[in-house]
């Protein structure tokens, strides 16, 4: 059967979204082409390789890659590939190394990329031109606030310009503190049949499922009373997208700090470093963003941060039909080690593979993907309508708002989803 | 090693895998301390270190925990729980809208390799190996298989559970949820 057009799949208002754009095979090749291959994508925080020779393995969708901290100080992003006969040359999640050497023949790279030795060639008469057979380089690689980002596109906006707005939120937590921010420890990895989408849409600003799917531990907190009064969903630039809570002008401190409150509330030091931190950030980020309390955020297409809970992750598509999550925990740098530690109890308490939140939007996702998948609903598309028409312009904050419940967050998304997939078959289409 | 001993534990560890996968799991918290301590790290694939190359310190498993296994260990694990924790989740766990537990899961926990390690005054460390069938809805089916490292305390009939250390053999979970009682 012929895929749909990108119009057929998703609707001018992109109010009604087709099935199979959760499960095709064929839009899924359109994805690697027309966006993954386009788009900026989220690598590493900085922190995680301070030194020379510092690495993390990560992939580009499903492209493996090295990010390394290279003699130079500067960040270098390889292919995770030999040149000779393409198998991997780092085989570890992270480290720190000299060298990547192919286990195969000992072919050796430095650790920005180079080629170093050929064993072989020295037993050869012909001369190996080692110049042009370095690992293949991501050729665009840039930070925001600590943020790498790499991008396959060498014509791609800056990175600056591609966040756009969305650098105004992304300081609420990146630069957030005098000391900066740090992610410790290895990426919790876990498995979700799944198409990518549906976690990416989620961290977009849908936090009014939180009542419902969650229920069983939210229903009826002081939290969701806030959050259905104050909260709201933002679209700084089409793509990209968050979900906050903006209390009041002259709500008290404790009001507005953060947002572990409900957990900051059991216990007394955690509150009290909550409070100091809130006027460090005032100072820093001035009085409006320090009555934001935010929630999700996305950066198009598959990075995603969950501030209350500290944790950052990437959606690695595997197919159109799985994903491998990745989250990381992130927090204040200079943070004493217990905050730390209590910190690090409320996201992997809730989220994260253990989390007992997070168990339920892996079955929300698996779930729907479950319903994507089903034969004879060509005519009956899911429905990502709720609230359209009711978004406006907010005075004190940039983009386009929406109330708690209001979809904007997703429509935009797939509107920008489907206006790359378009000049991309455009663009296909020209070179025929 | 005391053969007594290890008559009294294995059918503390077959009870605790039976009420489990029989989801009677009010029953289960009270076969914990109240002190408890119940973790889980997380596994990551390891740099090998070329200075211990020739000695078994060069394949240490502890390497792939990082730092978790200290008590100081700053990186996250998996979960890091008390009593209170799997209260909650117990608790949750017989609500209607939890909805990873309604419908629930068809489990199997196969434990084996049951070794007393050492043995205190009021203590006793045992490992032992599981192998978790876990089945739901139509046929969402995954495996877990891990070590645990328990610390038991004694009890004048039987025991209670004063510590848990689960090792999980995957580095990327290959399900959607860790947070099963393991």
């Amino acid at each position: 059967m012929k895929t749909p057009l990108p119009q057929q799949l998703v609707n001018d208002d992109a109010s009604l979204i087709r099935r199979e754009v959760f499960t095709s095979t064929e839009i899924y090749q359109w994805e690697k082409q027309f966006i993954f291959a386009r788009s900026w994508l989220f690598l590493a925080h900085e922190s995680q390789i301070p030194n020379p020779g510092d690495y993390i393995t990560t992939y580009m969708c499903e492209t493996p890659v090295i990010v390394a901290r290279g003699e130079d100080k500067k960040i270098h992003v390889s292919l995770n590939s030999c040149s000779h006969r393409g198998l991997p040359v780092c085989r570890a999640d992270r480290g720190n190394a000299k060298r990547f050497i192919c286990p195969y023949h000992n072919w050796s790279y430095t650790v920005e990329g180079a080629l170093h030795t050929v064993p072989q060639e020295k037993k050869l008469t012909a001369p190996v031109d080692k110049t042009c057979l370095g690992l293949k380089q991501v050729p665009r690689i840039n930070s925001y606030c600590g943020l790498i980002f790499g991008s396959f596109n060498e014509e791609i906006e800056s990175l600056h310009d591609y966040l756009g707005d969305m650098r105004w939120y992304l300081d609420c937590m990146f630069d957030r503190y005098n000391s900066g921010v740090e992610v410790i420890g290895s990426a919790h990895k876990w498995r979700i049949n799944a198409n990518w989408k549906l976690p990416v849409e989620n961290q977009l600003g849908d936090v009014g499922h939180g009542p419902y799917l969650h229920g069983s531990l939210l229903k009826g907190t002081p939290q969701v009373d806030e959050l259905e009064t104050f909260g709201f969903n933002v679209v700084p630039k089409p793509g990209h997208g968050l979900a906050l809570r903006l209390m009041p002008e002259n709500s008290p401190v404790e009001k507005c700090m953060w947002g572990t409150d409900g957990m900051a509330a059991m216990d007394k030091e955690v509150n009290q470093y909550l409070i100091e931190k809130h006027r460090e950030v005032e100072e820093r980020l001035g009085k409006v963003r320090g009555r934001m309390k935010c929630l999700t955020y996305g950066v198009y297409p598959n990075f995603s941060f969950l501030w209350g809970n500290n944790t950052i992750r990437i959606t690695h598509p595997r197919g159109p039909s799985q994903i491998e999550y990745w989250s990381w925990w992130v927090v204040e740098k200079n943070a004493p080690d217990y905050i730390k530690r209590k910190l690090r109890e409320n996201y992997t308490f809730f989220f994260g593979p253990g989390g007992v939140l997070e168990q339920e939007d892996a079955e929300a996702w698996s779930q729907q993907h479950k319903g994507s998948a089903i034969d004879f609903m060509d005519s009956t598309p899911l429905y990502y309508g709720l609230g359209a028409g009711d978004e406006q312009k907010h005075t004190e904050i940039p983009g386009l708002t929406g109330s708690c419940f209001n979809e904007l967050y997703a429509r935009e998304f797939y509107k920008k989803w489907r206006s790359d997939i378009e000049k991309g078959l455009h663009a296909q289409g020209l070179q025929k | 090693m005391n053969s007594e001993l290890i008559m009294k534990v294995n059918p503390f560890y077959y009870r605790e895998a039976r009420l489990l996968d029989e989801r009677c799991y009010q029953q289960w918290l009270a076969l914990l301390s109240d002190k408890i301590e119940y973790t889980v790290p997380a596994r990551h694939v390891a740099q090998l270190d070329n200075a211990k190359r020739e000695t078994e310190a060069f394949l240490n498993r502890e390497q792939e925990f990082s730092n978790q296994l200290l008590e100081n260990g700053m990186e996250p694990p998996i979960r890091d729980e008390k009593y209170l924790h799997l209260m909650i989740r117990v608790m949750r766990s017989l609500k209607m809208i939890a909805w990873t537990e309604n419908p629930p899961a068809r489990t199997r926990r196969f434990v084996s390799n049951i070794e007393i390690v050492s043995e205190k005054e009021n203590t006793i460390d045992v490992y032992s190996n599981t192998l978790l069938y876990y089945s739901r809805h139509e046929h969402d089916n995954y495996l877990y298989s891990y070590q645990r490292q328990d610390v038991l305390e004694k009890q004048p009939t039987d025991f209670r559970l004063l510590k848990r250390v689960v090792l999980l053999d995957n580095v990327v979970i290959n399900s959607p949820s860790a947070g099963l009682f393991f």
